[in-house]
């Protein structure tokens, strides 16, 4: 298991500095830099935007500000804003944790709405409720997260003359006003989550109660009830723990939106903020950041697996 | 599947045959989705005729999409504006008819070139094999492990908004996925027996992949190609909701969204309609996909 764990990790480690060769190279193709951002209105000479490239290192070639970069970034320095000069690092620690408890709300939101619905699905398979469900769960993938959001908000203040409390506070200085902050953004990230859930839900549980030793079960007498909760639930956990993993890269890409409407200080408005204005450092960070999390969130499904289903464990 | 597979093996001399086969046994087809996938078909016909909308756009929308009234801003729903006006002024119901080119223009474009260099990229990947394929791979996976929607912000904030800007950054989210597919295919192909025994006749690898490469993932790509529809439009509105998508006064409906969030409470209509548009397009697609994957493959049902 160990020995998996660190292949794994070393294999993610590697596909992190792909990455960011890619970012790398797909940010300095483009036209336009900080520099020339900066001082565009300042009446700066073409020697004076020089010589501030030059003290960035910004004069370098592509090759020469990648390595500059990359050695750097093992040390754990990833550089100081351009714009702030504030460190990348401390900026990041700062807008992280607000997107990690949005996408944990999410997953767990989901989870709640997600497994019960796919269980009655797939109780009442082919029944009109089944149908009925299926074209509501196929209907939360289809909805614009944003658009829900909007919708909410609109209703919410229309309805009830009630808007989320400005200006972000965190769970730890004020819990209430934090929650209320982010129960509406998680909510709808979680009803397009959700959605997949239901699905894979009810295949799983129908794959489950149409197995063999489910009739053995039922044959020894047991109630359906049990039969589902302790049996066919507990087989279908793997499927929708792999789901969390795939949808994992959907869920931190809404954010991005999400923050957006919510005013929410995160990852994803950070780097939507930071890309307009060619902060490469900020922007290359944090697609690193979001990457890791993507790769470490697999992982920890893929070793999840090994948990829940010990057959998985003893390949 | 099994199906395809069938027909790609007829041999040369029934070809002809074979194609009056290929056209009764479409219709053959056709009739027996529309039996079985009853929500598939009825999202086919939606699809349709939202495809319709857009050709006849300049017929149906009773006004210019981009003209200003500033006599009737912000007019809740009536006799003249059925969806009323935003804040220049403009027929909401006339946007969102002209809207529709524009979700459908983003989303067929960037779908077919996804699929021509994902099947080109994924074929090279999985008929050679070795170091070609590890290098290919790794790259796919590290375009895969950032999560979508921030890849294509990053590529289209970069790029400046523009129609085209968006195109090219959803391309580049979609080809690594439609590569996978026909990866997976390719070498589940390869080790076929007819390849093998093609191989042994002495056919060449191009012969090859376009002769039984192509036809036998028809299925998948097809199934993916529906959901990846749905997939590239709301990523689209996305873009534009965020402001580096299709720039003003273009109707996309992202857009008039991003406008409508500063009226949510004056002129909620304008929350309303656009959003229902975009819901509605993307999940005929998505119920479509689906059927499909039902109708193709039984197995995953």
């Amino acid at each position: 298991m160990i020995e998996y764990i660190v292949r794994r990790l070393i294999f993610g480690i590697f596909v992190l500095f792909i990455m960011t060769t890619f970012i790398f190279i797909v940010m300095r193709a483009v036209p336009g830099d900080v520099v020339t951002l900066q001082l565009a209105n300042s009446g700066a000479t073409a020697e004076q935007m020089d010589a501030l490239k030059a003290e960035m290192g910004l004069d370098k070639s592509v090759l020469g500000q990648l390595v500059d970069w990359v050695s750097k970034a093992i040390q754990g320095d990833l550089g100081n804003s351009l714009w702030s000069g504030q460190q990348v690092s401390q900026i990041i620690l700062e807008r992280l944790p607000v997107t990690i408890q949005l996408a944990l709300m999410s997953i767990v939101l989901a989870i709640i709405i997600g497994i019960p619905i796919g269980v009655i699905s797939a109780v009442k398979q082919n029944s009109f409720i089944d149908h009925f469900l299926k074209i509501i769960s196929i209907g939360g993938l289809s909805i614009p997260n944003f658009w829900l959001g909007l919708i909410m908000l609109t209703v919410l203040s229309l309805a009830l003359n009630w808007i989320p409390p400005l200006g972000y506070q965190s769970f730890a200085e004020n819990p209430f006003v934090n929650l209320q902050q982010m129960f509406l953004p998680a909510i709808c990230l979680a009803i397009t989550l959700s959605a997949s859930i239901v699905r894979m839900t009810r295949s799983a549980v129908l794959e489950v109660l149409h197995s063999e030793f489910i009739r053995t079960v039922r044959a020894k007498g047991a109630k359906e009830g049990i039969v589902i909760f302790k049996h066919a639930l507990r087989n279908s956990l793997v499927s929708v723990i792999t789901l969390i993993g795939l949808q994992i890269g959907y869920l931190l890409g809404g954010t991005v939106v999400l923050e957006s409407i919510f005013a929410l200080p995160g990852l994803g408005s950070l780097i939507f903020e930071s890309v307009l204005v060619r902060d490469y450092p900020i922007v290359q960070s944090t697609v690193l950041v979001f990457g890791g999390m993507f790769l470490l969130v697999n992982l920890i499904v893929d070793v999840m697996y090994g948990w829940v289903d010990p057959r998985i464990r003893a390949k | 599947m099994s199906q395809v597979q069938l027909d790609s093996e007829l041999p040369n001399g029934r070809i002809k045959a074979g194609k009056n086969l290929h056209l009764s046994k479409l219709k053959q087809d056709c009739k027996r989705f529309i039996i079985t996938q009853k929500i598939g078909f009825v999202s086919l016909l939606i699809i349709l005729v939202v495809v319709a909308i857009a050709i006849v756009a300049p017929i149906i929308a009773p006004y210019d999409p981009i003209s200003q009234d500033r006599a009737a801003f912000l007019a809740a729903p009536n006799a003249q504006h059925v969806m009323g006006t935003d804040d220049l002024g403009r027929d909401v119901f006339s946007r969102l008819v002209y809207g529709s080119q524009i979700s459908l223009l983003v989303g067929i474009v960037t779908v077919v070139i996804s699929i021509i260099l994902g099947t080109l990229i994924g074929m090279i990947s999985g008929y050679f094999g070795g170091i070609v394929d590890m290098i290919i791979q790794r790259i796919m996976d590290a375009i895969m492990s950032i999560p979508a929607l921030i890849l294509a912000l990053f590529i289209a904030a970069l790029l400046g908004p523009a129609i085209q800007n968006v195109i090219i950054a959803l391309v580049i989210i979609e080809v690594p996925r439609f590569a996978r597919i026909v990866r997976g295919e390719m070498l589940r192909i390869r080790e076929s027996n007819y390849v093998e025994a093609s191989r042994s006749v002495g056919a060449g690898s191009f012969r090859i992949i376009m002769k039984h490469g192509l036809p036998n993932m028809m299925a998948p790509i097809i199934v993916m190609a529906s959901l990846a529809f749905g997939q590239t439009i709301i990523a689209e509105a996305s873009l534009s909701f965020l402001g580096i998508g299709t720039p003003p006064p273009n109707p996309s409906w992202g857009l008039m969204l991003s406008d409508a969030s500063m009226y949510m409470e004056s002129a909620p209509w304008l929350v309303l309609f656009p959003g229902l548009a975009l819901s509605i397009l993307v999940l005929a697609f998505n119920l479509f996909g689906d059927a499909l994957r039902d109708f193709l493959d039984p197995k995953m049902s």
